[in-house]
């Protein structure tokens, strides 16, 4: 994607009101989300580009605003997860950025983990996050949809490779690799000194899409949930912590 | 399970010379190539022995006695053994390396207690042990796959993994107390013994039975009261599941191996055997003890020149009659 030099100077034009915050968003400015909140999607202005498509260091994430949301064990839906799952864990936390340019939808997540995982192998897993989207209302299921009829499009980052998979599925155990592959993102794992390590990963993709289970971002709100993988607890398929119900996207206008 | 019909496995270990070509067999076959290098979809392993993967017994995974799926472990690289190859180029061809040595240490293997057994001399004993993957009525792999990504086919019973719906979660790979479910690094899927459907298909035996130079493998259908199957597993009742408390009820069998007397300190016989009875019920269950008379039994009375379809059957004259494949 193309650079733009003007971009700072820009940046600090910018007439959206949540620029006026601090430069650096700390946790405490970050609005905790419960299950059917609305969010509404920031705007990155045309002529503004992050220094690559999905560079999740860019300053841009830094102006604009940040949510979070509590992530606990997905409730078990197969015996193989059942006999996995602890669910008396701590809730953890996913933090999100979710923007927008005219063609092109952006999600920023950003989570704690000190481990690692960038490997399959015998006895590895690797970390991973992945974000769902309703093709329908917020009356599909948000553990995976329900039915063909009800069915919703996933977007999984797996560590190790930046590969996003554009996947859909209608309810858990149906996941299916889709034949368009239109999302594409990118990784940065933060070794910090001190303080806990984090990933930060970027999944984009341009608002309009063609194909049969690729959600329509055309649409004035989106139903969204999020998913992420422990790759050190041997986290992988619905073995994983989940955001409770869907977070409601406003696109907003172009 | 139900399916229409069910192939099945008998092997018998008086028989089993431990020579290993079943297992090249199934490698040149199947696994000597893209990631399956490590992987014996066949292995023989000497009894008693840790087997392969290394103390694969213990890693749990079958059913409960109410039928729950159980957890177990998956197997470290390192508990399979990690395949190692040699510099023959180098070496032996354009001398560049005065050594002929493996690329990787090896510090364990597939047969690294090969022909150790237990006891002590003269009354030391093995045995071996071919395993392939039991093709299981009530499969463990399949009931833990969270994708339906295993199934069973109705038409012969053989257990395989959709590599289409395959993600690589490897459920089935801890929840196989056989542990015959193999994690493929290279394509982060799993695979397994496919006992050899292409094969099967066109009427021929696997390549393990087939290549077998002891031909200690029959193959047939359950159901068919003329076959090697019923004879040795239904109407003799000589041919027993391993494990079978894992409670995946296979369809792979084995004839126990029968053993000269023990040995008491003055030189003479015992009325115990070599091979200890316990033992063999530990791998094989309680029906051990009359599956070892009737062979006993039988084996007289052929050699007393009489007439025995058990013997004739147990000693396999034509590969017809000891593959039914129809």
């Amino acid at each position: 994607m193309q650079r733009t030099l003007a971009t700072l100077t820009t940046l600090v034009l910018l007439s959206a009101p949540t620029l006026s915050t601090a430069q650096v968003v700390d946790d405490a400015n970050v609005k905790l989300l419960e299950a059917y909140d609305t969010v509404k999607v920031s705007t990155i202005p045309d002529g503004i580009y992050l220094r690559t498509v999905n560079d999740p260091d860019d300053i841009i994430w830094e102006r604009l605003p940040e949510y979070r949301v509590a992530m606990l064990p997905a409730p078990a839906v197969h015996q193989s997860v059942e006999l996995r799952v602890n669910y008396d864990a701590e809730p953890s936390y996913l933090n999100m950025t979710l923007a927008r340019t005219s063609d092109r939808f952006y999600v920023r997540l950003r989570w704690v983990d000190d481990t690692k995982d960038t490997e399959t192998a015998f006895d590895r897993f690797r970390d991973g996050a992945a974000v769902q989207f309703s093709m329908g209302n917020d009356e599909t299921s948000y553990m995976m949809g329900d039915g063909p009829d009800s069915a919703v499009n996933i977007w999984y980052w797996r560590s190790g490779s930046d590969t996003v998979q554009n996947l859909a599925a209608g309810g858990p155990g149906s996941t299916t690799m889709l034949d368009e592959q239109p999302v594409s993102g990118e990784s940065d794992y933060l070794d910090k000194d001190g303080d806990p390590n984090e990933w930060t990963v970027v999944m984009s993709r341009p608002i309009d899409a063609a194909g049969d289970h690729n959600v329509s971002l055309t649409r004035e709100t989106v139903p969204m949930a999020f998913a992420v993988w422990q790759g050190a607890e041997k986290e992988r398929d619905g073995f994983k912590r989940v955001s409770d119900g869907w977070i409601m996207l406003d696109m907003g206008s172009e | 399970m139900a399916v229409k019909r069910q192939l099945s496995m008998v092997l018998d270990l008086n028989k089993c010379i431990g020579c290993h070509t079943c297992t090249s067999a199934c490698k040149l076959q199947w696994t000597n190539r893209n990631g399956r290098e490590y992987m014996y979809w066949n292995n023989v392993e000497t009894r008693p022995g840790t087997g392969y993967p290394k103390n694969f017994h213990e890693m749990g995974g079958g059913f409960d006695q109410d039928g729950a799926l159980r957890i177990g472990k998956e197997p470290s690289a390192e508990d399979y053994g990690v395949p190692w190859e040699y510099n023959y180029e180098e070496a032996l061809m354009t001398g560049t390396d005065p050594w002929l040595r493996p690329n990787v240490k090896p510090t364990w293997g597939a047969n690294w207690d090969e022909d150790e057994g237990e006891g002590d001399y003269p009354n030391s004993y093995y045995f071996y042990l071919p395993r392939l993957c039991n093709h299981c009525e009530n499969p463990a792999c399949l009931a833990a796959c969270s994708r339906n990504a295993i199934y069973k086919r109705q038409e012969d019973g053989i257990v395989l993994i959709d590599q289409e719906r395959c993600r690589g979660y490897r459920y089935c790979v801890s929840a196989c107390p056989y542990k015959k479910v193999y994690f493929n690094e290279e394509i982060s899927k799993s695979e397994k013994c496919i006992f050899c459907y292409p094969r099967i298909e066109k009427g021929l035996p696997t390549a393990c039975a087939k290549q077998c130079v002891g031909r200690i493998r029959w193959i047939g259908y359950r159901d068919d009261e003329d076959g090697p199957i019923h004879t040795l597993v239904d109407k003799y009742k000589v041919a027993l599941p391993l494990y079978p408390e894992m409670g995946t009820k296979p369809n792979v069998f084995y004839v126990p191996p029968l053993s000269p007397p023990k040995i008491d300190e003055a030189g003479g016989a015992t009325a115990e055997s070599r091979v200890p009875l316990d033992y063999l019920e530990s791998l094989f269950g309680d029906g051990v003890s009359a599956a070892l008379e009737t062979i006993t039994a039988e084996r007289a009375k052929k050699a007393e020149g009489g007439e025995s379809e058990l013997m004739d059957t147990l000693i396999g004259y034509r590969h017809a009659e000891m593959f039914k494949l129809s």
